[in-house]
């Protein structure tokens, strides 16, 4: 899996949203959003979309690959 | 199922039972038994009287194909949820347990030359129902497909490994010096393999699925 650092808990945290939230927002389980934030899991292009549009926040600023 | 229904169907199984009983009476009485006992079909020849036994035969065997076809139906209606894996109790993966039947064909081949109990170790695959019974209901996005999908793949390449050397080793045919007992391991072996590629995709899912504690927010 390529490695990167993920910023989704801060912009989270920003607009005030709980993982379950933002899980049932996005379509997707409250631990698939857990893995997210420690960058343990690869998100599918749409699920990166969907929890930009989410958040408010463009892709590349949650997601930072090197 | 509701209520009217309920007592229609029982109302048609008390029917089939009656018919059925009603002919055996009939059978016994008044026409020698005829399809009571057992009979050889290969010598059967028809007469009119055999026709109360046949009819309510294949009247009690439409009941419960019917019944059987109306609760399949009326459950996929209820537990229509395609995003959610089907609901299971674990305490299905008991049925695992049945595995341990196929112990039998060690007895049975000696004592009878028969070997078709060793099929039975397939049944330790329903151990698996004990982990998809835990994980029943799961909402399945689009990780625990990638999940289901991983823990298939690697289980398929587990089971296959071994079939693979086993036949390999086996076909050799040298086990005890004797191609009877080569051919009864390649079935023990089959067996199991494919109990673990019924298992396995079940358990390694679990726990692809469980493997971290999870944080609360």
């Amino acid at each position: 899996m390529a490695e990167f650092e993920c910023r989704l808990k801060q912009y989270r945290l920003f607009q005030n949203m709980t993982q379950e939230q933002l899980a049932a927002r996005v379509g997707v389980r409250r631990e698939t959003i857990m893995r997210l934030e420690k960058a343990q899991y690869n998100p599918s292009l749409k699920l990166a979309v969907d929890i930009s549009r989410a958040v408010g926040v463009p892709i590349e600023e949650i997601f930072l690959f090197p | 199922m509701k209520k009217n229904e309920k007592l229609f169907w029982t109302g048609c199984g008390i029917f089939c039972v009656a018919a059925l009983l009603a002919s055996i009476c009939y059978a016994v009485v008044c026409n020698d038994s005829r399809l009571v006992t057992p009979v050889d079909l290969g010598g059967y020849t028809f007469i009119p009287q055999d026709l109360p036994m046949i009819l309510s035969v294949l009247l009690l065997c439409g009941y419960v194909f019917a019944l059987v076809f109306t609760l399949c139906v009326q459950k996929k209606r209820a537990g229509a949820e395609p995003d959610r894996t089907r609901r299971l109790n674990p305490k299905l993966g008991l049925l695992g347990l049945l595995g341990f039947l196929g112990f039998l064909g060690f007895w049975s081949y000696p004592a009878r030359g028969d070997v078709t109990p060793f099929v039975f170790f397939l049944f330790f695959g329903f151990f698996g129902f004990f982990y998809e019974g835990k994980m029943s209901g799961t909402f399945m996005d689009e990780r625990f497909r990638e999940n289901a999908a991983r823990a298939q793949l690697i289980s398929y390449k587990i089971c296959f490994s071994i079939m693979f050397i086993a036949l390999l080793v086996l076909s050799q045919g040298r086990l005890f010096g004797s191609l009877e007992y080569t051919l009864i391991a390649v079935m023990i072996v089959l067996s199991i393999a494919l109990a673990l590629g019924i298992f396995l995709p079940e358990y390694l899912l679990y726990r692809y699925d469980h493997d971290e504690t999870l944080d609360e927010d």
